[in-house]
């Protein structure tokens, strides 16, 4: 058989539009709800991402198993955002051209919610965040929602449990100068300022650092009684950890919830042994975060934390919210995402206020001997 | 004086790891006048390769060490066939492309392979370091440090004393005469891609036990190792010692007393420099024998 120019072209022209065809037939069909969600599959964060897809996927396969929304089953679309700015926006753009997909899961780093936040406010659809930077959800976008408590309240339990439990004055603050960093070291300095113990260093550092000597070395040299940090990276947590410990600075540590993360219980070993963390999601604080722990080792034979207890609360109270709101129009998933109420979750108990916020509280925790052991909840009303 | 000299001593072991890998940079440059982008990447893989065997297979930790360097030996023979072989007669643009493909191959098959959580390793000594007087001693440093000024004294010895090493510079001087001479260049290409490959994952397998396993710990250093190279003069070894201990040197004690978060700023401050006033760097590139 002799393939002629014509019959090339034409069998050129099938090939392309075929998927289109088949594809628009399936939408119009409609057979599955589609969640997209942008995570590091790559990048300095492709481990944290590993853990959010397994939360996230665990919860999936709950919804699913219970009868799906709207009668549907629910599917996951992932696209990687490389840990970069630049890459969340590519893969949001990605997803949110699709026009299928009725909800989205944004990120746990702050920064890369705000590059992405002008994005989510065009498109207007409903996107879970994990970043703690409180300025998130009071920049006037109606569209993100929040499932981890944000920094002022996380800065005000460090200081808090700083101040009046351990009962010290002299505060060393270290963070990252990303935006999560700056926004949580900020906190922790105005919550210390209104307690009436102001820090005696602020001392900032760069990301994918190697080498923490010179802040450690100011640390031990502010004279300071009690350290409170907020890192971004488990990797420079682990080294700064290490080394915090070599140069002979033993004081009590109070930390953001990466303190007491699971990569960075396994990086630096011993050297975390004794430090405190407030921590969103911790295993001993309700029985929906006990459930889940559960269900996650049984399924990844490792322990979870924040990374991916919060997509799992956010598919789950997506998933609920489209049920109770009976349509997938973003109007109505919006109203039924801020109406839910006592709403229990494995980070915690979801009430979400007007600006997005669905949890107000924290978890105080303690590394003991390598074990995270729940202290207490601190809960706010503001 | 204590902060000082704590400082000094960071700041020459950072350093030392700069060193160590830009020494690659410059071997491989010498030889094919082509910067290759995936040094980095060689630490990286040597790194994975010692845990695989120290961590995951439980072999004892210098057998590992031996296997892993094997490893990357075998490495660099599949980069130079691979890689560079298959471009030699183009220009050097293409074939630093191909580097940096390389790089990125490198760096996602290990992904894709052992998964993204960093991993720990062990360093050689159970005492993780040594207090002298105010001056703390990390072990894992004072081992990159020796390491460094071992392969000063070696690099020297065998360029400049081996017919071996003569034969290499002949080679990275003028590759025409070299081959009119009988010298075999492809194999000595393909000897500085073992060499090169086997000083990155040298690099890589010191430096774990301090920054941890992870898939980006290479293009960290790889960054920083090839601004010391431009800072000592590309095609120089002592140059790549000397600019990798600068930096090391300038960064971490910028950081201590002038800021901290710009301590990459630092380096790179001096990186510009070196670029406007000095471009051929502190000891300069021989151009006049390649002429």
């Amino acid at each position: 058989m002799k393939l002629t120019r014509r019959d090339f072209a034409a069998g050129l022209a099938v090939g392309i539009t075929a998927p289109y065809v088949i594809g628009s037939a399936a939408r119009a069909q409609g057979a599955t709800i589609k969640i997209g969600m942008c995570v590091p599959v790559t990048g300095p964060a492709a481990e944290q991402g590993l853990w959010a897809q397994n939360g996230a996927k665990l919860a999936l396969a709950a919804v699913n198993k219970a009868g799906g929304v709207l009668g549907k089953q629910v599917e996951l679309v992932i696209e990687d955002d490389q840990t970069t700015n630049p890459g969340i926006v590519l893969a949001f753009s990605k997803l949110a051209a699709q026009s299928d997909i009725v909800g989205f899961l944004g990120s746990i780093r702050s920064t890369q919610v705000h590059a992405m936040a002008p994005d989510v406010l065009k498109l207007g659809k409903p996107v879970m965040i994990g970043g703690t930077d409180p300025n998130l959800t009071h920049m006037g976008n109606q569209w993100l929602f929040r499932f981890r408590p944000n920094d002022s309240y996380s800065g005000r339990v460090i200081a808090d449990y700083g101040v009046k439990t351990l009962g010290k004055k002299k505060w060393a603050i270290v963070h990252s100068t990303d935006a999560f960093g700056t926004a949580g070291g900020k906190a922790l300095a105005s919550a210390l300022e209104a307690l009436g113990s102001p820090a005696v260093l602020d001392q900032g550092y760069a990301n994918q650092s190697q080498d923490f000597t010179p802040v450690v070395l100011a640390v031990k040299q502010s004279g300071a009684d009690v350290l409170g940090t907020y890192f971004t990276f488990e990797n420079d947590l682990g080294i700064f950890a290490r080394q915090l410990r070599q140069l002979g600075v033993t004081i009590p540590w109070v930390g953001s919830p990466s303190v007491v993360a699971v990569s960075s219980t396994k990086l630096a070993g011993p050297a975390l042994f004794g430090t405190f963390g407030v921590a969103d999601y911790a295993e001993d604080s309700s029985d929906a975060s006990k459930a889940f722990g559960k269900i996650y080792r049984d399924a990844y034979k490792t322990a979870p934390d924040n990374q991916s207890a919060w997509p799992y609360d956010a598919i789950t109270v997506l998933s609920a919210a489209i049920n109770k709101a009976g349509s997938t129009e973003p109007v109505k998933i919006r109203e039924a995402i801020l109406a839910l109420k006592k709403f229990p979750g494995a980070e915690g108990e979801y009430n979400f206020d007007a600006n997005g916020d669905g949890l107000h509280g924290y978890n105080v925790v303690k590394n003991e001997k390598g074990t995270i052991a729940f202290d207490k909840h601190i809960e706010f009303n503001d | 004086m204590d902060l000082f000299l704590q400082l000094l001593f960071t700041g020459i072991g950072i350093g030392a790891v700069y060193a160590l890998v830009a020494l690659g940079f410059v071997l491989i440059f010498r030889a094919t006048n082509v910067v290759n982008f995936a040094q980095g990447e060689f630490s990286m893989v040597a790194a994975y390769l010692m845990v695989v065997f120290a961590v995951d297979l439980h072999w004892p930790y210098w057998l590992s060490f031996l296997c892993a360097l094997a490893g990357m030996a075998l490495l660099g023979v599949i980069f130079n066939l691979g890689v560079y072989y298959p471009l030699r007669h183009r220009s050097f643009l293409p074939v630093i492309i191909a580097t940096i493909g390389a790089s990125i191959l490198m760096a996602n098959s290990v992904l894709a392979i052992y998964g993204p959580q960093p991993q720990v390793l062990e360093g050689w000594f159970e005492t993780p370091g040594i207090q002298l007087g105010p001056v703390y001693l990390d072990s894992q440093y004072l081992l990159i440090i020796a390491v460094t000024v071992a392969l000063v004294i070696f690099n020297y010895w065998f360029f400049e004393r081996t017919m071996l090493g003569k034969k290499l510079q002949a080679t990275s001087q003028d590759k025409e005469m070299a081959s009119l001479l009988g010298i075999s260049v492809s194999s000595m290409i393909m000897i500085t891609f073992i060499y090169s490959a086997v000083l990155g994952g040298l690099a890589g397998i010191l430096v774990a036990p301090v920054l941890f396993v992870s898939i980006q710990m290479g293009s960290t250093i790889a960054l920083k190792a090839f601004a010391a190279t431009i800072i000592g003069g590309f095609g120089d070894v002592a140059g790549a010692v000397v600019g990798g201990l600068a930096l090391g040197i300038i960064e971490t004690f910028g950081a201590a007393y002038i800021s901290v978060p710009y301590k990459d700023g630092f380096a790179f401050l001096v990186l510009i420099f070196f670029l406007v006033f000095r471009p051929q760097g502190i000891f300069g590139e021989r151009v006049a024998e390649k002429a």
